[in-house]
């Protein structure tokens, strides 16, 4: 600010609001109350010329009493020189008691000592320093103690040899334009806080090319990239898959024409792991309207999506449950009448040898077909069929692990590992539908193995509520997209699979109100998580 | 000893097959094709045995054993069983007095041992009875 304030010059005693001294080349009297003011230098003005003055500057303090802000001039000492009518009506002292005084002491009249006048001191203090304007923003009591927000505007006046000569000091009130006492510093430290401190939810802007110029705090926790690292970064290292990719142009797209747009897309955290979310983007536009970036908003939305896929599973299941239960009704009756029929014409005296060779590959087949109905028929049971006991599930690990031993473990080269919690409460379950589940995990494991590995089994109480197994082999693992298909009756990748052995398990880990899940790496291997409530 | 039994089941094929298992052992046959012939039968004759399918047309399986166990307590059903994990309906007719199940999806062999076994038990009561 170029206004030159040197020492107040006034023209009368009245007028003691004082004006620029461009209004006022020299003041013709002493100002009130100001004895040890360094007085002035030139009184050789003709009355002609005192007269325009006295009226210039009568407009002047008009004009500064009328100015809606608080204005106060300092000395370099830091007392009032001048001042208009709002400080009286701020403070409820008469301007004649303010002016010589310390002015942070009428802003703050609580203490000498308070930091908040220390603040705006600081703020005076290095606008002298520098010789610049500052501001500062802070509350200060008015008369009846109510705090309000003024927003101050801090002017170092300068001597003609640069001296600093004082300060002038302009406080707009923000009070009424806040509405709630909140200064805009407060307001923005809110923001910020806010922003910071959600969670679930990322935060970050792009411009039109897509490098990212914008990146929340919070984001960290969901995407796993620091901010220092992401910025200026280019957004597709969001986004792998060819799906996503276009989903996203798509939806760019969209938001280019309406302004916003929210989708569901798979993104990618930092260590790779795919994070299924819902975004939000909303169009980053100039004061004219033109197009400087896009706002994400993204929520993860991974809890929903199992809760979705495992809904999706539990239909699939009922729907082939009732099917199946139908077909295996079906077929038991000529089934039984088949095998029946073939008992008794393989009784019979008097069958060559060759026919009785063919009557025995009948008889294996429909046995064949006898063994599937019946899991058929297993996999329909109903949960009303439970016969639950408290058990505890180390032991009932135990007594499954011999009965697979003999004929897998002995022909294959499989170390068994087992990292068993001690002290697990028991958990209520059906024991045999529960050795059921292992024992088709663990032939899975050991199928898995041709050629040999590890087979680990690990236990824990899992967070006060729940026990959960952990089932991990070292064999080929699981293609992602089968993976989808796993739990899925029917699907099976082995030659002799009937693509039942894991929906049976999930049902009867569902009938059991637990949830069974897995990771799998192609060549690493497969885990197996299952957590049941006890 | 040899009693005379029942086979009611609505499949002919299924029926057939019991009454020639049965015959091959010298056991006496009749049949029934529904719950409804089965107790109009079991009015007019004394059969020492009813194998009875557990889920009949018409009438069903578990309201027959009721009403032959009301009009002939002393006579024993053996309740055949397509479902071989119904639990519910096998629970339901072991409380209504039946003294066995033979599944279809058993090997021959076994369902006929199984059904020597249960007449056993049957008789063994008895004689403790009389």
């Amino acid at each position: 600010m170029g206004v030159r304030f040197p020492s107040p010059a006034f023209s009368s005693a009245d007028v003691i609001r004082g004006f620029p001294p461009q209004y006022v080349a020299d003041p013709p009297r002493i100002l009130a109350g100001d004895s040890d003011y360094p007085l002035h230098r030139n009184y050789r003005l003709n009355k002609i010329m005192s007269t325009k003055i006295d009226n210039c500057a009568n407009l002047v303090s008009k004009l500064i009493d009328t100015a809606n802000a608080v204005i106060l001039y300092l000395d370099a000492k830091g007392r009032v020189r001048l001042c208009n009518g709002k400080i009286e009506q701020l403070s409820g002292m008469k301007r004649d008691d303010i002016i010589g005084r310390r002015g942070l002491d009428i802003l703050y009249p609580e203490n000498g000592s308070n930091t908040r006048q220390q603040l705006f001191d600081a703020f005076i203090a290095s606008a002298l320093e520098h010789k610049q304007p500052n501001s500062f923003i802070g509350n200060i009591p008015d008369r009846s103690g109510d705090e309000r927000t003024f927003c101050w505007n801090i002017t170092p006046i300068l001597s003609d040899t640069a001296q600093v000569e004082g300060v002038l000091l302009l406080g707009n009130d923000l009070t009424e334009i806040d509405g709630r006492a909140t200064s805009v510093r407060n307001k923005d430290d809110m923001l910020r806080n806010i922003i910071s401190s959600i969670k679930d939810y990322a935060l970050f802007a792009t411009n039109v090319e897509g490098k990212i110029t914008y990146y929340a705090m919070g984001s960290t926790s969901l995407f796993g990239w620091g901010r220092e690292e992401i910025i200026f970064r280019d957004s597709s290292v969001f986004y792998k898959t060819q799906e996503a990719s276009s989903k996203l142009a798509f939806a760019l797209e969209e938001v280019r024409r309406k302004g916003e747009c929210e989708i569901e897309i798979e993104m990618v955290k930092k260590d790779g792991e795919a994070l299924p979310v819902l975004l939000s983007i909303n169009k980053l536009a100039d004061t004219e309207g033109k197009l400087r970036g896009y706002i994400f908003i993204a929520k993860d939305i991974t809890e929903r999506k199992n809760m979705e896929y495992h809904l999706v599973q539990s239909e699939k299941l009922i729907a082939m449950g009732q099917l199946t239960a139908g077909l295996a009704h079906e077929i038991n009756n000529p089934l039984f009448v088949i095998s029946g029929r073939l008992d008794l014409l393989l009784e019979q005296k008097g069958i060559g040898k060759n026919q009785r060779q063919e009557l025995g590959i009948i008889r294996e087949q429909t046995d064949r077909i006898r063994v599937l109905v019946d899991r058929f028929l297993r996999f329909s049971r109903k949960s009303s069929s439970l016969k639950p006991d408290e058990i505890d599930i180390n032991k009932l690990i135990e007594n499954v692990l011999p009965l697979l031993s003999y004929h897998e473990l002995h022909t294959k080269d499989i170390t068994i590992r087992k990292g068993f919690a001690e002290g697990l409460p028991k958990v209520r379950v059906d024991i045999n539908q529960l050795q059921e589940v292992f024992i088709n995990l663990f032939l899975n494991a050991f199928q898995a193995m041709p050629d040999g590995g590890t087979l680990d089994i690990k236990t824990r109480n899992l967070d006060g509520n729940s026990v959960e197994i952990r089932i991990s082999d070292s064999g080929y693992g699981i293609s992602p997209e089968n993976i989808k298909k796993i739990f899925t009756p029917f699907f099976t990748t082995k030659n002799e699979g009937t693509g039942l052995g894991l929906p049976i398990c999930y049902n009867i880990i569902r009938n059991h109100n637990g949830t069974i899940d897995l990771k799998s790496e192609v060549g690493k291997g497969t885990t197996f998580i299952i957590k049941l409530p006890f | 000893m040899s009693y005379k039994v029942l086979v009611v089941d609505d499949e002919a094929p299924v029926r057939d097959l019991f009454v020639d298992l049965l015959k091959r052992e010298k056991y006496e046959t009749d049949t029934a094709v529904s719950g409804e012939e089965a107790i109009e039968k079991i009015k007019q004759n004394e059969f020492g045995v009813v194998l009875l399918d557990i889920k009949l047309s018409g009438m069903s399986g578990i309201e027959t054993l009721k009403q032959i166990k009301e009009i002939r307590p002393q006579t024993a059903v053996i309740m055949i069983t397509g479902f071989g994990y119904d639990e519910d309906l096998i629970n339901k007719s072991r409380e209504l007095g039946c003294s066995g199940y033979l599944g279809k999806n058993m090997p021959i062999s076994q369902i006929m041992s199984n059904f020597k076994l249960f007449l056993k038990t049957v008789e063994d009561k008895k004689k403790f009875n009389d």
